[in-house]
């Protein structure tokens, strides 16, 4: 044991930016207890112990380089944050579990090969095939293209201080664990074309919800697009703008998470059309609200701002990254502007808001420890969008760094005319609130098609889908295997003078190969 | 000479056959006996630990009692070095925390099974400790004759069925072996270990695969490894639970001793490797692990499912020995360790778990969960750890083996232990979420017969569930200490790879 423990201390590193990720990390996840105070109703005592084993093993995943510790640590913040979802639903629980363990055993893979590769410890690993590997490996865990199909329905169907952990911070760990071993100099095409499609497809996705916790959801598969991205560029900028948008995404989706919880307790509902006089009804959350998602659409002088240029500023210059920006900082810009539109602008009257506002109309009560979180999470998004070398100068590179304030002022003004005008001519791109997004329905049109195939429409019982999918493949094809090998008894004995004489003749057989 | 390894097989003995006369005396009285003896057993183990710890740690254990003072070549010498040692701590271990099961759960016929059970727990440790190759015959023969009577102990049809199956497949692996016994003999004219394995390259090179083939297959029909594994499942079912226990926690892991111990010492891997059967032996191996796996995908009935389960392992650790090499060694033992543990704790709380449903059915096993709560959750504790998550034992040896698979350049064995893992999420997540699915009362309160034909009332609950909690503990506990095994499995590999200092100590002392 004392070996062990030794291992365990020396396998920790305290350079370049992991402390400060690490740092970061317990922020939010302390932003999170805050608000799950009063939001977690039952086994409150179970919800802090769990997060205290999630805090203490996201800790070790940041900082540890030793690949045994990491993949442990990795496992405990997976167990924690899937026993956290049952405080919503234990069918969350099973599917999320089922998902992040064929996730883990992907990457469990690749860290087995990296060893026998001969990198012992977790570092920067040179070899392109490795990497890819490993990329698959955190792109169930972290949600990259592809593998993000589980991301929206869970993230969005979690209890809201749960849903803040793990949009805030849990699928981070594998982008910081690809900042550790993605060289710094060439970076991985292959990720930053992955970040480029999760941009686009999440974001158009994220446009078209209804549901504030889905447009969430997507959102932050969009955003880790940038992250993927920034990576995949390589070069000293690139990465400290992933690691920038890391902790701006982190503060953002966290206070916008916790938000959305006291959204949903105050109106009963998720749809954002249906939300009204909110600014007078709770003030500060709105103004959480409006900040979060300002950080989210890179409006200057916020946290997503500094991260977005630094990403920008790393690319090759010319007319096509000028313009693909625009494009994807648009895209951003619109979807994060249409929730803010819906909330506080469209519909809503403000000819008695001051006498609202000092009346107090709110049906879930005003919780000091929620607002102390949304505080933090404001005051997040403010420092960094501020001082983005951080109070302490951790990233000092970035003190000399030219943030371009001028023309992310233009930019901004650009993307408030656009959206306004776009917002003003198609009704704020109202769309229908999609019915209830799960992986059984995902399971339900995946089974669909392929019995559209065979011009045969079934129809499942989704409640009985996993049970069933089971009896009818499975099931099947193992029974059927084990009727083949299976004999009777009398000629299962017979199995022993044929096995005797193979072993026999073994020198004849083996030397025809 | 230690008389004291002696008395690890006599003492097991006498409270067998004492047991009837203390019948004579007073029924009640045979319980303090039983417990008598298996504390006496841990006694003798703990101080041998103890008085040679210093040995132990300088990695120069070994110990031996030539029975009746004949010296080998000539007698019968029984020998402990630190494979032995290790195999008799942790089946002495398991055989003191089944036999405490027992007495909770075992109702009715009781002194026989603890005659049985005793004859059993004597059996394995003399076939771990002996050092010559008719007496293991002997115990491995006693064994058989016990384990299949215990198999057949509810007296119904399925389990006499069952049982007389196994008896089939044993008595003619225990025919092949004493062939193998006899062929030695004639050829060498000795049977001890050490003066067999002195002089088994000397022998012609037909006559050594003969040999070798003989003692294979008896020992691949005992440890159930592909073709031969479908008496397994069967006799694992009908057993009742804390013979299942001793049948999947310790037997299998004692074939496993005599099939290194003879693989090893005795016929020497060089011999295997000359005539080329360690690749047939690997490939056999992970393809019997494979086909355990994916039966158990299709089994309706938990107890087969954990027998199934049971030949993935057991394969898996037969391929990771046959690597041959100190880090498949390594993960072998430390995973025949920690099978060893999860297996016995899951039959041992199967046998909780299902004492008022109809049968061991998928079906019959809803709700289970939803009412014993505590004991299903260390239920689900071990499965985890069969499963391989982290903070538990089991997490810790697949690890280890996978490494040695990796090492060796073995792909296929390493895409086996993650198949194994993948598939045993699939069956377990199965019965977990049946066990907490709610029964609605109007359908099911008929089908809740009380057909517990070992016992009229489960009367020491505590003590039945309290074993269950000591598995998982257990499991945990080496889980995060791991590390503490570090000194006995390096003793283990010591003795297994150098087989001159077993030949110079056996021989020479």
């Amino acid at each position: 044991m004392a070996v062990i423990w030794q291992q365990f201390m020396a396998s920790f590193q305290f350079d370049s930016y992991f402390p400060l990720l690490a740092e970061v990390g317990v922020i939010l996840t302390l932003m999170t207890a805050l608000a799950a105070w009063n939001y977690i109703k039952e086994n409150k005592f179970w919800y802090y112990a769990l997060t205290l084993v999630y805090l203490f093993s996201t800790l070790v995943v940041i900082l540890t380089n030793d690949w045994f510790f990491f993949l442990f640590a990795w496992e405990l913040v997976t167990l924690a944050t899937t026993f956290m979802l049952s405080w919503s639903d234990w069918k969350l629980v099973r599917q999320y579990f089922v998902i992040q363990f064929s996730g883990s055993s992907i990457l469990l893979f690749g860290a087995l090969a990296a060893n026998a590769f001969g990198y012992s410890q977790i570092g920067v690993i040179d070899s392109v095939p490795l990497q890819f590997i490993l990329i698959m490996g955190i792109g169930m865990k972290s949600g990259l293209f592809l593998f993000h199909f589980w991301l929206p329905p869970i993230h969005s169907e979690a209890p809201a201080p749960v849903s803040a952990v793990l949009s805030g911070w849990v699928v981070k760990l594998g982008y910081i664990f690809l900042l550790k071993i993605i060289p710094m100099e060439s970076g991985n095409t292959f990720l930053f074309l992955l970040g480029l499609a999760m941009i686009v497809y999440a974001g158009i996705q994220a446009l078209r919800s209804a549901d504030l916790k889905i447009m969430l959801a997507y959102s932050t598969v969009s955003q880790l697009g940038f992250i993927a991205l920034a990576i995949g560029t390589g070069g000293k900028y690139a990465f400290y703008g992933a690691v920038l948008h890391i902790i701006a995404h982190g503060f953002a989706k966290t206070t916008l998470f916790i938000s959305s919880g006291i959204w949903q307790k105050e109106y009963g509902t998720r749809i954002i059309y249906d939300f009204k006089d909110a600014l007078s009804r709770r003030p500060i959350t709105s103004a959480a609200t409006i900040l979060g998602f300002s950080s989210l659409g890179a409006v200057i002088f916020t946290a997503g701002y500094n991260s977005k240029y630094l990403i920008k500023s790393a690319q090759n210059p010319g007319l096509l990254t000028t313009a693909v920006f625009f494009l994807l900082g648009l895209l951003s810009f619109l979807y994060a502007a249409r929730v803010v539109y819906w909330l506080f602008i469209k519909d809503q009257d403000y000819s008695n808001f001051i006498p609202d506002l000092k009346q107090g109309y709110n049906h879930y009560h005003i919780y000091s420890l929620d607002l102390l979180a949304l505080l933090t999470g404001i005051l997040g998004i403010i420092v960094v969008g501020f001082w983005p070398e951080m109070p302490g100068g951790m990233l000092a590179a970035l003190v000399q760094k030219d943030f371009h304030i001028l023309s992310g002022m233009r930019d901004t003004f650009i993307f408030l005319g656009i959206s306004a005008y776009l917002f003003h001519n198609n009704g704020g791109f109202k769309v229908a609130a999609r019915g209830n997004i799960s992986l059984e329905n995902y399971l339900q049109l995946f089974l669909n098609f392929f019995y559209g195939l065979s011009r045969k429409s079934v129809k499942f019982d989704t409640e009985k889908i996993f049970e069933t999918f089971f009896y009818n493949a499975v099931f099947n094809a193992s029974k059927k295997l084990h009727d083949f090998v299976y004999q009777d008894f009398t000629l299962q004995l017979l199995w022993i003078p044929i096995f005797l004489t193979v072993l026999l003749l073994w020198q004849q057989i083996y030397s025809y190969f | 000479m230690d008389i004291k390894i002696l008395f690890l097989i006599l003492v097991p003995l006498g409270t067998a056959f004492l047991i009837p006369l203390i019948d004579l005396i007073n029924a009640k009285l045979r319980r303090f006996f039983v417990l008598l003896g298996i504390f006496l057993e841990s006694y003798l183990i703990i101080s041998i630990i103890v008085n040679n710890f210093e040995k132990l740690k300088n990695g120069d254990f070994f110990l031996e009692y030539y029975l009746g003072g004949w010296q080998p070549p000539f007698g019968i010498s029984l020998v402990m070095d630190g494979l032995s040692l290790l195999f008799v701590s942790i089946t002495a271990l398991s055989l003191f925390l089944i036999v405490i099961y027992s007495v909770g759960y075992i109702g009715h016929h009781e002194g026989k099974y603890y005659v049985l059970y005793f004859l059993i727990a004597a059996a394995s440790m003399g076939t771990v400790l002996t050092a010559d190759m008719f007496n293991i015959y002997v115990f491995i023969e006693m064994l058989t004759i016990t384990s299949g009577a215990l198999i057949g102990f509810k007296r119904s049809e399925e389990a006499s069925a069952a049982a007389i199956k196994y008896l089939i497949y044993n008595v003619l692996a225990g025919l092949l072996f004493f062939l193998g016994v006899l062929l030695i003999y004639f050829n060498l004219g000795t049977l001890s270990m050490a003066a067999v394995s002195q002089n088994f390259s000397s022998l012609e090179s037909g006559i050594q695969l003969f040999i070798s083939a003989i003692f294979l297959t008896a020992i691949l029909i005992k440890m159930g490894i592909f073709p031969f594994f479908f008496w397994l499942p069967k006799s694992y079912d009908s057993a009742p639970s804390p013979v299942t226990a001793v049948l999947s926690g310790i037997l299998s892991k004692i074939y496993l001793y005599i099939f290194i111990r003879v693989f090893w010492t005795v016929i020497g891997f060089e011999t295997l490797q000359a005539l080329n059967l360690n690749i047939l032996l690997l490939d056999l191996a992970l393809l019997s692990s494979f086909l355990g796996h994916v039966f158990a995908l299709q089994s309706n009935n938990i107890k087969r499912l954990l027998g199934y389960s049971s030949i993935g392992h057991i394969g898996m650790i037969t391929a990771v020995i046959m690597l041959n090499t100190d880090a498949g060694f390594y993960g072998g033992l430390l995973h025949i360790i920690s099978h060893m543990f999860m297996k016995a704790g899951l039959f041992v709380a199967c046998g909780y778990l299902l004492q008022y449903t109809r049968s061991h059915a998928y079906r019959d096993f809803k709700g289970v969960g939803l009412r014993n709560r505590s004991v299903f959750i260390a239920f689900i504790a071990l499965l985890l750890s069969m499963i391989g998550m982290p903070p538990l034992l089991g997490f810790a040896s697949k690890w280890y083996v996978l490494m040695a698979f990796l090492e060796a350049r073995s792909y296929f064995g390493a895409f086996i232990v993650i198949f194994g893992s993948l598939t045993a999420v699939i069956y377990y997540l199965r019965y977990i979420a049946k066990g907490f699915e709610e029964i609605k009362l109007e359908d099911d309160l008929d089908e809740e017969i009380y057909s517990r034909p070992l016992l009229s009332v489960l009367y020491r609950e505590k003590i039945v569930s309290f074993i269950t909690y000591a598995y998982t503990a257990i499991i945990i506990g080496f889980g995060l200490g791991f590390r503490f095994l570090d000194l006995p499995l390096n003793l283990s590999i010591e003795s297994i790879m150098n087989v001159e200092r077993y030949i110079e100590l056996v021989l020479g002392g």
